[in-house]
């Protein structure tokens, strides 16, 4: 059982997402993500092991290569791939109850800003750890989050701007979430964002890296 | 960009489809500012758009495409290279670079525009697909980088042809990709995009957003004339890898430029110069002056490399 949950952290830490992808070049021919999570289902290993030793092993590995400068967003993009490839195996434990996630994160590039690659690469990270991601998009009003979070109580959010002209509307989503939903908690990221910045708009927690995301949120799921 | 068309009291939309707008806002922050060069910029659906894409120009904000017109293989080996000077967003830049040349009369240096390959490529298939192509389909990557210089190329000659001196080169998305993706990829299209420039009798600057100190040892090798380096890359270090005949350009953090006050921007002007001394240096912030920043920081920027020029 072990080895093969070690297989599937490594399919996700290197990006292999199935038998037939060519990626990486020194895995070529050998099985991804997709069979191997599959094999270990029909072996009759717990879905939750697979989700806690397998692809949340793998995905912390490639959040701190990432923050490293290991590894750059290509490389991530096909992490994310073959975890989704296994997650889309686990999704009937997750709706039968029988695997529990650490919590719902509810995520969006802020209102008036298009770009989302920053935003993706969070939401996978934390996906790949275990957490019910919610990934509203880009450009989204303060509005749409508070539905959400009254769709998902208990939910984090995460806001992702790339813009200075952008980074301002962080400032209303955060007041609007507070006044509607106070104890929600909420992350703040993007290229001009800061810890200052996140103090004077009363966030929560500031990150320069999706792996901080994650173990703040991994670390509240734990508190 | 941004900060220039507010500047002429006009929105971004206006600045990005009127190539008189464009200039005469340029013009004006030169001239308040007293900046050394102008420059064409503005976003990076120029050739997107002559490509075929829909780009629409949302008031205060930048142009988006609105979908990319690149899925397939198939989408790639249909994609013909367009006629710049038929395109109205190519044809709107190219006029602009003889409207600058009209009013400047040759006294300033003026920056043409064109998007690198691999943010071209991102323009038309979309971020995050371009990036995993480059995992898993160097046909799919060759052959649309391929047409991508194409098409940089016909439309850097075209704005040289038109008045532009410097060619600025935007590959911002480079920085995200690691080294062994660059040299395998992007590296040997630089070089050839840059050669053809200096061909055409212009010079070169090559600007990739970011973190792009992982890339230096390679984008040495490139033979731009001047880099452009974002706040997160040591200057020194960049000295160290690229030598003394690069010009570097750069690099205050422009989120402090807009926020910190005046007495702030000062001093780490003078900073940056200090160390700087002696080297081939532009100063600039890295990357874009955002559009929020007060007047005054920025004259205090410019008024310390004027001190600093004469001593």
């Amino acid at each position: 059982m072990d080895d093969l949950l070690k297989k599937i952290a490594y399919c996700v830490e290197f990006g292999k997402i199935n038998l037939q992808s060519p990626y990486p070049p020194d895995m070529k021919g050998q099985q991804g993500a997709d069979e191997l999570t599959k094999e270990a289902l029909d072996k009759g290993i717990d879905a939750e092991d697979i989700l806690q030793k397998g692809l949340v092993i793998g995905m912390e590995k490639v959040g701190i290569k990432f923050r490293e400068n290991k590894i750059f967003v290509p490389q991530v993009l096909m992490s994310a791939k073959a975890m989704n490839t296994a997650i889309s195996h686990l999704k009937p434990y997750f709706q039968s109850g029988s695997v529990k996630r650490k919590g719902t994160f509810v995520i969006g590039t802020v209102a008036g800003d298009l770009h989302d690659i920053g935003k993706n690469l969070v939401a996978m990270m934390v996906e790949g750890n275990g957490w019910e991601v919610i990934d509203l998009g880009t450009d989204v009003n303060s509005q749409r989050f508070v539905e959400e979070l009254k769709n998902h109580p208990g939910s984090y959010v995460g806001l992702s701007a790339l813009l200075t002209t952008t980074m301002i509307n962080m400032e209303e989503i955060v007041k609007e979430v507070k006044a509607s939903i106070p104890e929600t908690k909420v992350l703040i990221g993007g290229a001009p964002v800061s810890e200052d910045f996140k103090m004077k708009i009363g966030a929560d927690f500031y990150s320069a890296d999706p792996q901080g995301a994650v173990e703040y949120l991994n670390a509240m799921a734990m508190a | 960009m941004h900060f220039a068309a507010r500047f002429n009291n006009h929105t971004y939309a206006e600045f990005a489809s009127d190539y008189r707008i464009l200039v005469e806002s340029n013009i004006k922050a030169m001239e308040y500012f007293d900046m050394d060069m102008v420059g064409l910029i503005s976003d990076p659906f120029r050739e997107t758009s002559a490509f075929g894409a829909e780009i629409t120009f949302p008031d205060d904000a930048v142009p988006k495409c609105e979908y990319p017109i690149i899925q397939t293989y198939e989408d790639v080996k249909s994609l013909k290279n367009p006629d710049v000077y038929k395109n109205f967003r190519t044809l709107d830049r190219i006029k602009g670079a003889k409207y600058f040349q009209e009013l400047l009369k040759g006294e300033v240096p003026v920056i043409g525009w064109i998007e690198g390959p691999l943010a071209e490529a991102c323009d038309l298939a979309g971020v995050s697909n371009m990036l995993i192509q480059l995992m898993i389909d160097p046909d799919f990557v060759h052959q649309l980088l391929d047409k991508c210089i194409i098409t940089a190329k016909d439309f850097a000659r075209a704005q040289i042809e038109a008045g532009c001196n410097l060619i600025g080169i935007g590959d911002a998305i480079c920085s995200q990709i690691d080294r062994n993706t660059y040299d395998n990829y992007i590296k040997e299209r630089h070089k050839e995009i840059i050669n053809y420039i200096h061909e055409q009798g212009a010079k070169v600057k090559l600007h990739i957003c970011g973190n792009i100190t992982h890339l230096l040892p390679s984008l040495k090798e490139v033979g731009m004339d001047i880099l452009d380096l974002d706040w997160q890359v040591d200057m020194d270090y960049a000295f160290e890898i690229v030598g003394p005949d690069v010009i570097r350009c750069g690099n205050i953090d422009p989120v402090v430029i807009q926020n910190k006050s005046e007495e702030e921007v000062i001093e780490l002007t003078i900073n940056l110069l200090e160390k700087e001394k002696g080297r081939r240096h532009i100063l600039s912030a890295g990357c874009e002056i955002t559009v929020n920043t007060p007047v005054q920081n920025l004259l205090a920027m410019r008024k310390e490399s004027y001190i600093d020029t004469n001593e």
